[in-house]
């Protein structure tokens, strides 16, 4: 009653603290949700139906459009153990107004890719001027099945479209990119190979590097991202820092600023017969109050916020675990209560005599 | 009769900044229970000093607070409170009503600090001063007299053997000085508790049953 009365009495300074809380958890909440988009991107690179990767060794081969793709298949699936190698030709696309990588595969080998169920409109691809495109896609750009996309000087017909969680956004016909790139050879930007059990990816890996080329098994593409989620653990570790800091900044202002003019208030409720401790939580519940209202703002603003990146990046991913809710409200939680313990604990010691006659 | 508050030797000392200022030298007082007592004197002879030390919100340079029979000279500050909570009210010179609250919620408080169940009893306090229908404005919405009721209700709702007033009618004129001290008898007469009321005006402290004055920090009668 007295806590919440008092916190209210000063709108605009418990706005104010409010929205600073709010600020830290929603920075530290929506930075958490864009470090998902790395996962994203690597959990649908590794959802085909393969174990490991396999790129050229040198810039200089993917400068000229990449390995040809006949050529190494064939060197690939005679590899012992190799039970299928699948030529990719990536290339750079725009559609939904950002630049793609479009995927071109040769259509027998979509079901690696993506099983039946995985489309969920029209078919997969056949050949010619056609592409398959995820249901993400889609909504961001509001492309409909059947519909007509020109580019590089092209007519492409979506054919069909696949549930997010495919390895690419966008799929063509490898010999059709190929065409449009004017390959005088149909060239692969990577292979994906499938072994033909676990136990033989390690035997392949060898193989793979004694041909001059670059493997990269499943386990390895993760634990080159793992160094960048570290990377990215330590900027929201940073943030997390800072956000803590300026909440207990902001609460320590505030509550001294509040002690300061509650001093008379002090002596009032010591008079009436208040405890110390009693100040001391009448205090503290000020500050868990204001505390409470900065956790909802930030939640609100964390759900507007990530909108706002979806609305604005459609395809980025803003994925936030509960438990990161848990750890904001930890963070507001602690640094609410290191900026409020000093404060409180000096009101509470304040001589009551000294404070009602303090003018 | 018992004794409900009594200073033996009460001395006070103010130190700042190196300078030592008494407020209060050697001060014996004895109240009974049910008496009232009003303490006169001029500006800065002790008067409130001799008020806060009988509440238990100071503690004395040298002597002793007996309070319901309880020394309290090496009571530690929880033990003060917890005496003070049992067996004061207060009611402040400048009513010291708490802004952000209703006359309710200030009389509530009280209960609340105590850990006691409000229920209507904080109401009824009001209506007893006369101030039920003004019980949801706040202290900025209240005439000063209104106010000191209220500062009144608060004091006394939680039963005290022993209410202390500090100037009760000092920012009032004596139409409502008339009617807050009024309260304060019929209260000690319906009641029974002790009354000890600082004033600086003849014709109040008059209207207690024992006047006990002071001049530089001492008693001249007791």
């Amino acid at each position: 009653m007295l806590p919440l009365a008092n916190i209210m009495a000063r709108r605009l300074r418990t706005a104010i603290s409010v929205l600073a809380i709010g600020v830290g958890v929603a920075l530290f909440l929506v930075l958490v949700g864009l470090t998902s988009m790395l996962r994203e991107i690597a959990e649908r690179t590794v959802n085909v139906d393969a174990h490991l990767m396999v790129w050229p060794a040198s810039d200089q081969v993917v400068l000229s459009g990449g390995l040809p793709a006949e050529k190494v298949q064939k060197d690939l699936e005679a590899i012992p153990g190799v039970a299928r190698a699948i030529p990719v030709l990536r290339w750079p696309f725009e559609m939904a107004g950002r630049v793609q990588n479009v995927y071109g595969i040769r259509p027998p080998d979509w079901p690696a890719f993506a099983g039946p169920e995985r489309i969920v409109a029209g078919r997969p691809l056949r050949g010619g001027f056609e592409m398959v495109i995820d249901t993400r896609l889609q909504k961001a750009g509001g492309y409909a099945l059947g519909q007509e996309i020109e580019r590089w000087g092209k007519r492409f017909t979506i054919v069909g479209i696949a549930r997010e969680g495919v390895a690419g956004r966008v799929f063509m016909p490898i010999e059709t990119v190929g065409a449009c790139l004017d390959q005088t050879q149909l060239r692969a930007s990577f292979f994906y190979v499938r072994a033909e059990g676990p136990a033989v990816v390690a035997s392949i890996r060898d193989a793979v590097a004694a041909r001059g080329l670059k493997p990269v098994t499943f386990d390895e593409f993760y634990d080159m991202l793992a160094s960048s989620f570290v990377d990215m653990d330590l900027v929201v570790g940073a943030v997390v820092f800072v956000a803590g800091f300026v909440c207990f900044l902001v609460i320590l202002l505030t509550v001294y600023t509040m002690v300061i003019e509650r001093t008379r208030q002090i002596g009032i409720l010591r008079g009436i017969g208040a405890s110390r401790s009693q100040v001391f939580g009448l205090i503290l519940a000020e500050a868990g109050l204001i505390c409470l209202g900065g956790v909802a703002a930030g939640f609100l603003m964390t759900w507007a916020g990530r909108a706002a990146v979806l609305h604005l990046q459609p395809l980025w991913t803003v994925d936030i675990p509960p438990v990161r809710f848990a750890y904001a409200v930890l963070l507001a939680v602690g640094g609410t209560l290191l900026g409020a313990l000093h404060p409180a604990m000096r009101a509470a010691r304040q001589d009551p005599v000294e404070c009602l006659r303090y003018e | 009769m018992e004794t409900i508050l009594e200073t033996r030797g009460l001395t006070k000392v103010y130190r700042s900044d190196g300078v030592a200022t008494p407020a209060l030298r050697g001060v014996d007082l004895a109240v009974r229970a049910g008496e009232f007592v009003s303490i006169m004197g001029p500006s800065g002879c002790g008067k409130s000093t001799l008020l806060y030390l009988a509440g238990l919100l100071d503690t004395p340079t040298d002597g002793t607070v007996v309070l319901a029979g309880t020394e309290t000279r090496n009571l530690g500050d929880g033990e003060r409170t917890r005496l003070r909570r049992r067996h004061v009210g207060y009611v402040f010179q400048r009513f010291n009503l708490l802004p952000t609250l209703s006359a309710e919620d200030n009389v509530a408080l009280a209960l609340r600090l105590r850990g006691r169940r409000v229920g209507d009893l904080a109401r009824e306090m009001l209506a007893a001063v006369g101030l039920e229908d003004e019980r949801r404005r706040r202290p900025n919405q209240l005439s000063v007299g209104e106010q000191q009721r209220v500062a009144i209700a608060r004091a006394l709702v939680t039963g005290p053997d022993l209410l202390l007033a500090d100037e009760p009618t000092g920012n009032l004129d004596s139409e409502t000085s008339g009617r807050v001290l009024a309260l304060v008898e019929r209260f000690h007469a319906e009641r029974g508790q002790s009354v000890v009321l600082i004033t600086h005006n003849e014709q109040v402290a008059a209207r207690a049953g024992r006047i006990v004055r002071m001049r530089d920090g001492k008693t001249l009668d007791g």
